[in-house]
């Protein structure tokens, strides 16, 4: 039993009164001169057993009468007795995550669990309190009518949401409403990833779900683009969920660039040199099945042409014959756009720079730097042997290196490798700098494998990209908060839909998709919007096992819209009693009254 | 107050009371219930002169000294010391519990009151009937005793008795009953007016005492309504203003107080039947014409 105005309770109180009355009548009442006292006394001493019972009567009757009225005024609800139902906080929790679009038996799984939504709205009376929370949080609160209409505006989203979230938020709200039943109505598909982090909440649950096992899926889990910049060319990997062969197309821009089957648990890897340039969208997509929202996921890649790269003498005949290698195989051009060489002849940027061969000329080379506004310089020389590590250069030995000695000022810079506690390849924009030179007295790296691939990295990926460039998409989850790159005013869909941006700190975009960031209308990155691959993950919890996970023994789980309605009004709902006690405290007086009426004088 | 118009007998007692005094009141309470009253068959007989006094309508005629008519022109009727073969003594009971009446205090008499009122009426009435006619107030001793006389003046003595104050707070009844044998020594007729809240075995013996001696024994119950039926409502202590009875009770025991009043009333009328008394409940509430026509029954099966 449960009470709407349980202060009323304190009237309880008041049946001490007749209690007391009772217990102390013989010494209360003021003195009455009555001369017929004797008569009195006779008819107390001759009647005395019938007056105790009938005081006795009466005095359990106006108790029991007083704790009804005290019990009734306190508005209390029980369980199982009544008709109808009491009234009822409940928030339904509508799952309209992007795996309710899985098709089953023909129907969308969200049409169904907007339904159980429906009619459990259509069961509500006036008197309770009702929300409406969808799977990303967003929870509203209003009348019948008014949650019918959000309801009817409500749409799969193009994420995962946050369903535990949902779930916690529409336990506060019914938890916060000052009604004795409270119920959370959850209509979902029972996805097992989408619950896993669900805790359980003290009120009454009811859960429509579904009881046979989900459609059959396969899915992209998620696209892999090597390297980050194509110059221009790269690789597309797919990870492909299917439990059989799979046909997969390879979509850059508006063209196919690949297709072909993908087996079991294979995970497709396309090289591609394609003709567009900047960034550019894609997507990996599979044959449709019945859940298609998985059954395409985006990219983006920037695409160039290889970076034209001169290397002065002072690099040393190791780099100039790299370099030409990378020329002849097409991953690097001839040209003035970066350059290679010693830190003391440094002209311009970009430029790959090193230790000048001269001790003699580390004094020129330091001004070389600052000349630049390079935060680097070359300290002391180090003639220890150590293995450097980071930036793909492990195992590297560097024999013979000055130790770089980061300065003051607000320039960006990034480590890229380490030789022992200090720096020994570090980058910032326009430039990389190695604290040794490239000759095999100070470093095997021009010996090593990783020599020619690091050289290319670092044209192509560090010193070819075009200024202002952000570098590595940004990849983001339907909605999830982000912050952009500093500068970014715009970002722009595939298909041509722009959005202005005036705070770095934004919600990314609803849409799933690939999103081109702008400044001052040039794509300078991409914001690749996807939702998690754990959503393609349809297994799911019975209705039954998901409602005993999140309510416990207060929850019920059904398969039907009209069974959550009913579940939702008889789970945790408590109907009203007033009135039954009422009835009862009117019998309750009307014996008493019959009690005293017995009492009243016989006419002589 | 016009006799004609509204018999005093048959009006509310305390509203009469209002209107004057003891005296004026029995005598409009008197007239009021002659005139209510067919000519009585039994006559007064003479055996001694006493006086003469002016004919009074209702006078009988045989009475009337026509030689005094014939000489003077006015009527006179004569007067005889012995007019009757009764006499009557009126014990009243002024004790403290007769002090007493319930509510609304304005629309009731105290028993005592009513029971000087009834007193005088009675008194009056039997002297109408040239009775002798005495009287005994007691409490817890006898205050007032006036033997039985039959002359004019005796109405006024008995007035003046009924107005003394008494002073004592128990009932003592034997004591006035015996006073009474006393009092009477001829057969006689005795109206004890009391609220029985006395000794009710020795009262009773006393009682029984007066019949042996062949006297004629009515005894008036007087009662107010609110002891008749408990009326009272509310816990409260209810106290014997006689003694140091207190007994504490509320509304629940009203119906078997009612009862148990029914029974102390059977019980007084089965002992005074048995020993040939009369008894009549009187509330003060009620005409003095049920008292007086109960009174008036018993004097008229008197030789």
């Amino acid at each position: 039993m449960s009470f709407l105005a349980p202060f009323y309770l304190l009237l309880a109180g008041a049946a001490a009164v007749p209690l007391l009355l009772h217990l102390l009548r013989r010494n209360v009442g003021e003195r009455v001169e009555f001369p017929a006292a004797r008569y009195l006394q006779r008819a107390e001493r001759e009647h005395s057993k019938s007056l105790r019972l009938r005081n006795l009567l009466l005095m359990l009757l106006r108790v029991l009468l007083l704790l009804l009225l005290a019990l009734a005024a306190a508005r209390p609800f029980v369980r199982g007795v009544g008709t109808g139902h009491g009234a009822t906080a409940v928030a339904i929790v509508l799952d309209n995550s992007l795996s309710t679009t899985a098709v089953s038996g023909g129907v969308p799984a969200f049409n169904r669990l907007r339904d159980g939504a429906h009619a459990v709205l259509l069961a509500a009376t006036p008197a309770d309190r009702l929300w409406l929370v969808t799977a990303d949080g967003a929870l509203r609160a209003g009348s019948r009518e008014a949650l019918l209409n959000e309801l009817a505006r409500v749409s799969p989203l193009e994420g995962a949401g946050d369903l535990p979230l949902a779930f916690r938020r529409a336990g506060a709200a019914v938890r916060a409403a000052p009604l004795p039943a409270r119920v959370v109505a959850v209509a979902t598909d029972g996805q097992r990833t989408a619950w896993a982090s669900a805790r359980r909440i003290p009120d009454a649950v009811a859960v429509l779900a579904f009881d046979g096992p989900p459609p059959s899926n396969h899915a992209v889990l998620g696209v892999d683009v090597q390297p980050a910049r194509w110059t221009p060319r790269g690789a597309v990997i797919a990870r492909i969920a299917a439990s059989d062969s799979v046909g997969y197309r390879i979509v850059l821009g508006n063209r196919t660039a690949a297709r072909g089957i993908a087996a079991r648990d294979e995970r497709p890897s396309v090289r591609l040199s394609p003709p567009e340039r900047g960034w550019q969208s894609g997507a990996v997509e599979l044959e449709p099945d019945d859940f298609p929202a998985d059954d395409a996921r985006h990219f983006a890649v920037w695409i160039g042409a290889p970076p034209a790269a001169s290397a002065a003498a002072s690099a040393g005949p190791f780099v100039a014959t790299a370099l030409a290698t990378l020329v002849a195989d097409g991953r690097a051009s001839a040209g003035s756009g970066v350059t290679i060489t010693s830190a003391d002849m440094l002209t311009g940027l970009p430029a790959l720079l090193l230790v000048p061969a001269d001790p003699l000329r580390i004094g020129a080379a330091n001004r070389a730097l600052a000349r630049f506004n390079i935060p680097w310089r070359f300290g002391a020389a180090v003639a220890t042997p150590t293995a450097a590590h980071g930036g793909g250069l492990d195992g590297v030995t560097v024999s013979r290196r000055y130790r770089l000695e980061r300065q003051g000022g607000p320039a960006p810079s990034d480590t890229l490798a380490s030789a022992g506690a200090d720096a020994w390849a570090v980058a910032g924009p326009g430039y990389v700098l190695l604290a040794s030179p490239i000759d095999p007295a100070a470093t095997d790296l021009p010996l090593r494998a990783v020599f020619l691939p690091w050289l290319s990295q670092m044209l192509g990926q560090r010193l070819g990209a075009p200024a202002g460039d952000v570098g590595a998409p940004i990849v983001a989850s339907p909605g999830a908060p982000l912050v952009l790159p500093a500068a970014v005013d715009a970002i722009e869909s595939a298909s041509g839909a722009r959005r202005s941006i005036v705070s770095e700190h934004i919600d990314a975009p609803t849409e799933r998709g690939v999103w081109f960031l702008l400044r001052a209308g040039r794509r300078v990155g991409a914001l690749v919007v996807e939702a998690p691959d754990a959503e393609s993950d349809l297994t799911r919890w019975r209705p039954r096992e998901l409602a005993q996970r999140l309510g416990g023994a207060d929850a019920r789980g059904v398969t039907s819209p009209d069974a959550l309605a009913h579940a939702a009004f008889t789970a945790g709902a408590r109907h009203p009693f007033t009135t039954p006690l009422l009835v009862l405290a009117f019998l309750l007086l009307a014996a008493e009254a019959a009690v005293v009426r017995a009492n009243r004088p016989v006419t002589a | 107050m016009e006799s004609s118009a509204v018999r005093a007998d048959l009006h509310d007692p305390a509203t009469l009371a209002s209107l004057g005094h003891l005296e004026v009141i029995a005598r409009w309470v008197v007239d009021g219930f002659l005139s209510g009253l067919h000519r009585s068959p039994r006559k007064g007989f003479s055996v001694e002169f006493a006086d003469f006094r002016p004919y009074q309508p209702g006078d009988d005629l045989r009475y009337v000294d026509w030689k005094i008519a014939a000489r003077s022109d006015r009527w006179v009727v004569k007067q005889y010391e012995e007019e009757t073969n009764l006499r009557a003594t009126i014990i009243l009971d002024v004790s403290a519990s007769m002090d007493w009446r319930g509510a609304p205090a304005a629309e009731r008499l105290t028993k005592r009151t009513y029971g000087e009122q009834l007193a005088a009426a009675l008194a009056l009435l039997l002297l109408r009937q040239r009775d002798a006619v005495g009287l005994i107030r007691f409490d817890d001793a006898v205050r007032t005793s006036v033997p039985p006389r039959a002359r004019t003046s005796q109405w006024r003595r008995l007035v003046a008795a009924l107005m003394e104050p008494s002073g004592g707070r128990a009932s003592d009844a034997p004591t006035a009953l015996a006073q009474a044998a006393r009092l009477v020594t001829r057969r006689g007729m005795v109206i004890f007016i009391s609220d029985l809240l006395v000794d009710v075995d020795a009262t009773l013996s006393a009682l029984r005492g007066l019949r042996a001696a062949g006297h004629d024994v009515t005894v008036l119950h007087v009662m107010d309504p609110a002891e008749r039926s408990f009326l009272l409502s509310g816990e409260a202590r209810y106290a014997d203003p006689e003694s140091e009875l207190v007994v504490p009770a509320g509304a629940d025991v009203r119906a078997v107080y009612d009862r148990t009043v029914e029974t102390v009333i059977a019980e007084w009328r089965s002992a005074l039947g048995a020993m040939g008394a009369r008894y009549e409940v009187v509330l003060t509430d009620q005409p003095y014409a049920t008292p007086l026509r109960r009174v008036f029954d018993a004097r008229q099966r008197q030789p």
